[in-house]
């Protein structure tokens, strides 16, 4: 009984293995995934807006486990009473983004309270469902002004948005945050919340901008409820640079060394191999006379 | 003629050195060309593995070969500084020990860069070293400086060979063809005329004072490749003058050494006679007294100062390499004192007892310099691997080191077959110096 | 007989369930076996390597795009000798918030190629003095102003660029190791012996990407130009889960460590940052913002493998923790 009922244990674990291996592969389906799906859009400096959808897939159990969908076709629309204008389609990169941008020519139709209404639809397929995001914006502007008021440089913001009848409504409550663009990443020097439609502060004088002393001033609108992310963006030559550059030549870890190395160099060596070539040319001399030496005596005998 | 009979005589004399091999000759050039062969098999297996088989990793980069690389070179340098002086000051008892001298000067510097050569990691890009050169870089000044110097050796070497193989092609009757060919060949010709010897002596004086001032400038070149850089232990203002009479002292004692060996199994008591003991020991003894110095000064700055880094290697020193650093620093310099201060303990035995302790004392010290500072760098070495962090050397550069000493004294042994090692011109010129001055005394 | 039957009846009732108990258990043993072992594998991708999903569910593994768009962005070995214009590159690392996550130290040795021990970025345990407390160092090349390690190059073979930074060329270096023996801060590397990836020849060598290394040259840290060039941060800074490392332009004077992007002098001037070993007048551009006000206790640091813990272990306090039993 007793090795009966290990060879049966055996078999068990050996069934259980087996039977495993095919609910793991199941693991790996797309049904032991939930779909994570967003819509941004954001309204760059040249007045175009991007829309952006991130699509990517998260391991029900593991959660680290996040895979991106690749090549998922995603529409974007504009509402408009009960109508799906379609503004374009974007498929879903390798990191799961799926970018569409609109020139800043693009129409919208605004709802009646001055919203455009975005949506973007991934059509289901076999294997995932329906996804769609909407969101609501309104169209920001923002007038970024630069200029030296009483030898002070400062920066101005006007930000409204426009109704119906194109006049500028100021907006209240919004948080922007000015930056400079950097190589890598733009640094921030100032944060600070829209009360009527209009900010103004000093301009750091401590900044060098690029070697030409020209820098980019950015102001960002960061996920707004209303807005969504507004950036603009404007280049001025207020860096104050003044690091000469200069390249320092003739060191010992440039290129060409010091002058006076080469100099040195030179006159030992040229010192000490013409000493050498007097050598030799005095041997040969010493070689020819014993020659004719030798030949005399030859001659002689 | 007087002369010519000398000069028969003296090759009658000196013919079976060159001529005969005895037997222990011969086992003793097998035994070499063993060792050389074994090394050739470590060369091999360094080139096709890697350098993973030495035992140099990446804080302590540079281990035996360099060692050897400065050790034989500053045999050379010293070798040609002696050489050099000997036949400037044309100090009388000089002939014997000249042609010793300067075979050793050419041999190292041949054998010394063969041991850089080894430790470069791509050797089939040798070639750069010649089409980019950087001359900020320590590198460039000192392979200028072993080239320029090999090749005014060389010639010097070869100058001080000419009237011998004259002597020897006109008396060489009873010698193979070939040999008779070969002399006649690097003779170019010189007949012992007066205006022959006269340029002949004219360009060996300024060859010579040229090389006594090419070896420290060379041998500087090559002590500031570690003074320049800014380690501890290595960047100190007195390296090269520090390394030139460390030289001094360690090719006066390899130069005892050979006079020894040759005396003996080639019986030429006649001519290296105790007095060449006694005055290559008097060299000795004032390097080693000048090397205790600088190795003192070293120290004792170091240790007085007690700078962080410079106590750190201190420790090193004196707990990892307690042993090494007694043998060199104190028995290397103290007995050879001892033995060659009392007049009464100096015989040709123990002054060349003195020599090998010397010579041992001066390799380790090598080691001390270069090996220790690099174990103690500035940022701790933060390693587990117990190769990384310290320094133990492998069998391959055993063997390679070994089998470089094997070269060069088997080198040695096949130019002594070409050429008499006591120069016999030489002792012409100094029978002829002599008649003159009795004539003079006479007068 | 008839009392057989009944004790026969049990028994098969016993044997039955004790064979339905250890079935099932085996069962559930065997399972969480498979899928200990395989979740196990379902982290990120490797370097080449990326899963994705395809609409139709299917997940597959395709070739991930060169972050740094290689080889078609390659810089040949005389074009890296000039550097990217302009620019002066400088690194500032905070020792306050370093907790030896090593994160750096792994990022940059899976992006060269780098085996376990070989490691451009060392992260180093220093206590300067017995009273001090020490700290964690992460310690690159320092990629210097007035290096020592290009003045001793005698064919060049490594070189200083216009924009700060320090290559060495694998096509030029003999291997004298010259420039090893001079660097104060022991930061470069040799590769001794030969080893399978030097073969690679899947991207075009450039001193900017330090791939594929060779045998019998040096190697070190590289600033990693070629990320640069794409106006992204060095694998390292990137990589830092506390924002330890800000890397920046010291002529637009922004550094940024991912996260936070401030100005580079009002960094050092308001956090006292220094230069490693700065009387040695090597001018390194790697800046060190001192180990004060720490965010992290110092043990947090010795989480990590054992034969790491070791290299540590000549610092007095890892002596003392030894002793207390702590590690």
């Amino acid at each position: 009984m007793k090795t009966k009922l290990f060879k049966f244990s055996v078999i068990a674990i050996l069934i259980g293995l087996f039977v495993n291996t095919n609910s793991v592969a199941q693991d790996n389906k797309a049904k032991d995934f939930k779909m994570l799906y967003k819509f941004t859009t954001t309204k760059q400096a040249d007045n175009s807006r991007l829309l952006e959808v991130s699509f990517i897939a998260r391991h029900k159990k593991n959660r680290k486990n996040k895979i991106p969908i690749f090549d998922a076709e995603i529409n974007f629309y504009n509402i408009t009473e009960g109508e799906n204008i379609l503004l374009g389609t974007a498929k879903t990169n390798k990191k799961g983004l799926a970018t569409l941008t609109l020139s800043e020519n693009q129409s919208y139709f605004t709802d009646k309270d001055g919203y455009i209404n975005l949506k973007a639809v991934f059509e289901k397929t076999a294997a995932i469902k329906l996804y769609e995001k909407s969101i609501s914006v309104k169209d920001l502007m923002l007038d970024l002004n630069l200029e030296e008021i009483d030898s002070v440089k400062t920066v101005i913001l006007k930000a409204y948005t426009l109704d119906s009848l194109n006049t500028k409504i100021p907006i209240t409550d919004a948080e922007v945050i000015f930056s400079i663009g950097g190589m890598i990443s733009n640094m921030p020097i100032e944060q600070a919340t829209i009360e009527d439609g209009r900010y103004e502060f000093e301009f750091p004088t401590n900044i060098p901008g690029n070697i030409d002393g020209n820098l980019d001033v950015f102001v960002s609108v960061e996920d707004h409820e209303e807005f969504g992310n507004v950036i603009q963006k404007k280049t001025i030559n207020w860096g104050n640079f003044n690091k000469k550059i200069t390249k320092k030549e003739n060191t010992l870890w440039s290129d060409a060394a010091p002058i006076w190395m080469y100099i040195v160099l030179t006159v030992l060596l040229v010192g000490v191999w013409a000493n050498y070539a007097y050598t030799i040319f005095n041997l040969f001399k010493m070689k020819k006379e014993g020659k004719i030496l030798e030949e005399n005596i030859e001659n002689q005998i | 003629m007087d002369l010519e009979n000398r000069k028969r005589e003296l090759v009658k004399e000196f013919s079976p050195l060159l001529l005969k091999t005895s037997k222990w000759s011969k086992i003793w050039m097998i035994a070499l060309i063993t060792i050389i062969l074994i090394g050739l098999y470590a060369f091999i297996l360094q080139f096709f593995k890697g350098h993973i088989v030495t035992g140099m990793r990446d804080n302590v980069v540079w281990g035996v070969y360099i060692i050897n690389f400065i050790f034989f070179v500053c045999l050379s340098y010293s070798g040609a500084f002696i050489g050099g002086v000997l036949h400037f000051f044309k100090t009388p008892w000089k002939n014997s020990v000249a042609r010793i001298v300067e075979i050793i000067t050419v041999l190292s510097l041949i054998i010394g860069p063969i041991f850089i050569l080894l430790c470069i990691g791509r050797l089939d890009r040798l070639h750069y070293l010649f089409i980019y050169p950087r001359i900020q870089s320590p590198i460039t000044w000192d392979i200028i400086a072993i080239i320029t110097d090999l090749i005014g050796c060389f010639i010097y070497l070869y100058l001080t060979f000419i009237p011998d193989f004259a002597i020897l092609r006109d008396n060489s009757e009873n010698m193979p063809k070939w040999r008779q060919k070969i002399y006649k060949y690097l003779a170019i010709n010189y007949q012992d005329t007066k205006s022959q010897r006269e340029r002949l002596h004219k360009i060996t004086r300024t060859m010579s004072t040229m090389i006594i001032a090419l070896a420290i400038v060379a041998y500087s070149v090559l002590a500031w490749i570690f003074s320049l850089t800014l380690q501890p232990g290595w960047n100190s203002s007195i390296f090269a003058p520090y390394f030139i009479i460390a030289g001094l002292y360690s090719g006066a004692a390899v130069i005892i050494i050979a006079m020894y060996l040759i005396r003996k199994y080639f019986k030429l008591d006649h001519y290296i006679r105790k007095i060449h003991f006694i005055g290559a020991g008097v060299v000795l003894l004032i390097m080693s007294l000048l090397y205790g110095y600088f190795t003192f000064s070293e120290y004792f700055s170091r240790w007085f100062s007690h700078k962080t880094h410079d106590i750190n290697l201190l420790e090193t020193l004196f707990t990892r390499y307690f042993w090494k650093f007694i043998l060199a620093n104190y028995i290397g310099i103290l007995i050879p004192i001892a033995i060659l201060f009392f007049k009464k303990l100096r015989s040709i035995k123990t002054i060349t007892i003195a020599a090998v302790i010397a010579v041992l004392g001066l390799w380790l010290n090598r080691y001390l310099i270069v090996v220790p500072t690099l174990e103690t760098p500035y940022l701790p070495i933060q390693d587990t691997r117990e190769e990384f962090i310290h320094y133990s050397a492998t069998w391959v550069e055993w063997s390679l080191s070994f089998a470089g000493i094997a070269a060069f004294i088997l080198f040695f042994m096949l130019i002594m077959k070409l050429v008499p090692i006591i120069p016999m011109s030489g002792i012409i010129d100094q029978e002829r110096e002599q008649k003159r001055k009795s004539k003079k005394r006479k007068k | 007989m008839k009392n057989n039957k009944p004790e026969k009846e049990t028994s098969n009732r016993r044997n039955f369930i004790k064979l339905g108990l250890i079935s099932s258990v085996s069962i559930a043993a065997g399972s969480s076996l498979i899928s200990n072992l395989t979740l196990g594998e379902e982290t990120e991708a490797t370097g080449e390597k990326v899963k994705l999903l395809t609409p139709d569910g299917k997940i597959v593994e395709v070739a991930a795009d060169n972050i740094n768009k290689y080889p078609e962005a390659l810089i040949t070995p005389e074009e890296s000798r000039k550097g990217i214009p302009n620019r002066k590159f400088v690194m500032v690392i905070d020792l306050a918030k370093c907790k030896n996550a090593r994160k750096c130290v792994e990022s940059c040795q899976k992006a060269h190629n780098l085996d376990y021990n070989e490691e451009f970025m060392k992260v180093q345990l220093i206590q300067d003095n017995p009273e001090a407390s020490p700290y964690w160092l992460p310690k690159p090349c320092f990629h210097c102003d007035e290096p020592p390690c290009v003045t001793v190059c005698p064919t060049g073979a490594t070189f200083k660029r216009e924009d700060n930074i320090v290559l060495v060329d694998n096509d030029r270096c003999i291997g004298c190791k010259f420039c090893i023996t001079s660097c104060p801060y022991s930061a470069r590397q040799f590769n001794w012996g030969h080893k399978d990836k030097f073969d690679d020849k899947s991207q075009p060598y450039s001193p900017e990407t330090s791939i594929p290394a060779a045998e019998g040259t040096v190697m070190k840290c590289d600033f990693c130009p070629d990320l640069l060039r794409q106006g992204k941060l060095p694998h390292c800074a990137k990589s830092c889960p506390m924002g330890v490392i800000y890397f920046g332009d010291k002529n637009e004077d922004i550094v940024t460590n991912g996260d936070e992007t401030v100005s580079f002098s009002q960094l050092i001037k308001d956090r006292g940052g220094y230069r490693h070993l700065e009387h040695l007048g090597t001018k390194p551009n790697v800046y060190y913002l001192p180990a004060v006000n720490r965010q992290f206790p110092l043990e947090r640091g010795f989480n990590v493998d054992e034969d790491i813990i070791e290299r540590y272990k000549d610092v007095p306090y890892v002596q003392n923790l030894k002793k207390q039993g702590k590690i």
